[in-house]
């Protein structure tokens, strides 16, 4: 399985529900999009620096985490300050790393499974318009997780089988089988949940039902 | 869509997100090419238009619920609001504009050679072109240089993504060959 970026814990963050804290971020990374004086968006970085750290991460935890969002920032001040000019490139850096933190304070007090039911609310609208149906797009999400560590499985199975037979393999040689397995095991899979009825096929696109047992046949067991 | 369909579009998104986690080729000093994007084009390419476009934004749906999906596991709503972020929305259209051009040109009695070439422009026109029509001008708008700028800081990743087009293509038409899926 894949490890969510959340942590536990017991702040003010943590304990705030999923809904306002993503409303509020919207808002806030909005926002900052329309301002541009360095001393409200400093304001704003000190902000998101008190925001991240007040979910108990230390702030060398925090650093790790976005380690590869600053550098890719340091990257963008410095072309910023040699392609526009400097005042840009600090106010560019100020306002990202705010966000950052901000989204990242969020996503370390938030687990899945809130995030998830706020998703499912956010389809609400558009499952009463009949463009979605939550269950199944739950359903999809699901599977997509379950089906990562699959998928490094038969990589793993078709290299192991090669290298026994002595073959380096190339990527094609790895990418084609390995395309070809998933895609038949995730039909396989997809029958076993129509198997199961779920998930619940909404009207007019059910596909036929599997005959019941018949009930001489039901007779017949103990 | 049928749970076949939906097993297919989770699969294709778990593809990417496996591809995330090949290690990548470092450029520019801390912007990497990724495997990620060539995922995103064999998505389209052996899916179609409307399942590739659902199976990207089931990775962009694991991304904001927090899951490290994306290249060097990155994640999270820190994402959303980076530099970068046009590129990851860029890629519902250039999921559905690659598999709808490969839908339309590739027809099955031609040779090999024709249909890889067909599916390459394909993933071309899709995979690049209109991915960078949306992740440049957030660019220019997020990092505050200019529509220009931004165009010229794409262009190093160009080389990268025509042979990943090519990759996508060969492949393509060799799983195609092995199991039978109708474009969608």
């Amino acid at each position: 399985m894949i490890a969510s970026l959340a942590r536990p814990g017991s702040s003010p963050l943590h304990r705030l529900a999923a809904a306002p804290k993503l409303a509020g971020l919207a808002i806030t990374a909005t926002a900052l999009f329309f301002v541009d004086d360095p001393r409200l968006l400093a304001t704003a970085f000190a902000l998101g620096l008190t925001v991240a750290r007040s979910t108990g991460a230390h702030f060398a935890e925090i650093g790790r985490d976005l380690a590869g969002a600053a550098m890719a920032l340091a990257v963008l001040g410095l072309a910023d300050w040699l392609l526009v000019d400097g005042a840009t490139a600090l106010a560019v850096v100020l306002r990202l790393g705010a966000i950052a933190l901000l989204a990242h304070a969020v996503t370390m007090t938030t687990t899945t499974a809130e995030l998830f039911e706020v998703l499912e609310r956010l389809f609400g609208p558009a499952e009463r318009l009949g463009l979605i149906d939550a269950g199944r797009a739950a359903l999809t999400l699901t599977l997509a997780i379950r089906f990562v560590p699959l998928i490094v499985e038969e990589a793993q199975a078709i290299r192991e089988a090669q290298a026994a037979r002595g073959l380096d393999g190339s990527v094609l040689a790895l990418a084609v089988p390995l395309l070809v397995r998933v895609i038949v095991r995730s039909e396989a899979v997809a029958d076993a949940i129509d198997a199961r009825g779920f998930p619940p096929e909404r009207a007019a696109t059910a596909p036929p039902r599997p005959p019941a047992i018949r009930p001489e046949i039901e007779a017949d067991t103990p | 869509m049928t749970t076949r369909d939906l097993g297919l579009v989770a699969l294709m998104a778990a593809v990417i997100v496996a591809l995330g986690a090949v290690p990548a080729i470092p450029l520019a000093a801390g912007v990497p090419i990724t495997l990620q994007s060539m995922g995103v084009m064999l998505a389209a390419l052996i899916l179609g238009p409307r399942r590739a476009a659902a199976a990207v934004s089931v990775v962009i749906a694991l991304v904001a619920l927090g899951l490290p999906v994306l290249a060097g596991g990155r994640g999270g709503l820190a994402v959303f609001a980076g530099p970068t972020a046009g590129f990851l929305f860029g890629w519902v259209p250039a999921a559905f504009v690659t598999g709808f051009l490969a839908m339309v040109l590739e027809a099955t009695e031609k040779s090999t050679l024709v249909r890889t070439a067909q599916l390459t422009l394909a993933a071309i026109v899709g995979g690049i072109v209109v991915l960078y029509v949306c992740g440049i001008p957030w660019l220019a708008f997020v990092v505050e240089i200019g529509l220009a700028k931004a165009f010229m800081a794409s262009l190093p990743f160009v080389p990268g993504d025509l042979a990943k087009a090519i990759v996508a293509a060969v492949v393509t038409v060799k799983v195609r060959q092995a199991v039978a899926i109708e474009r969608k």
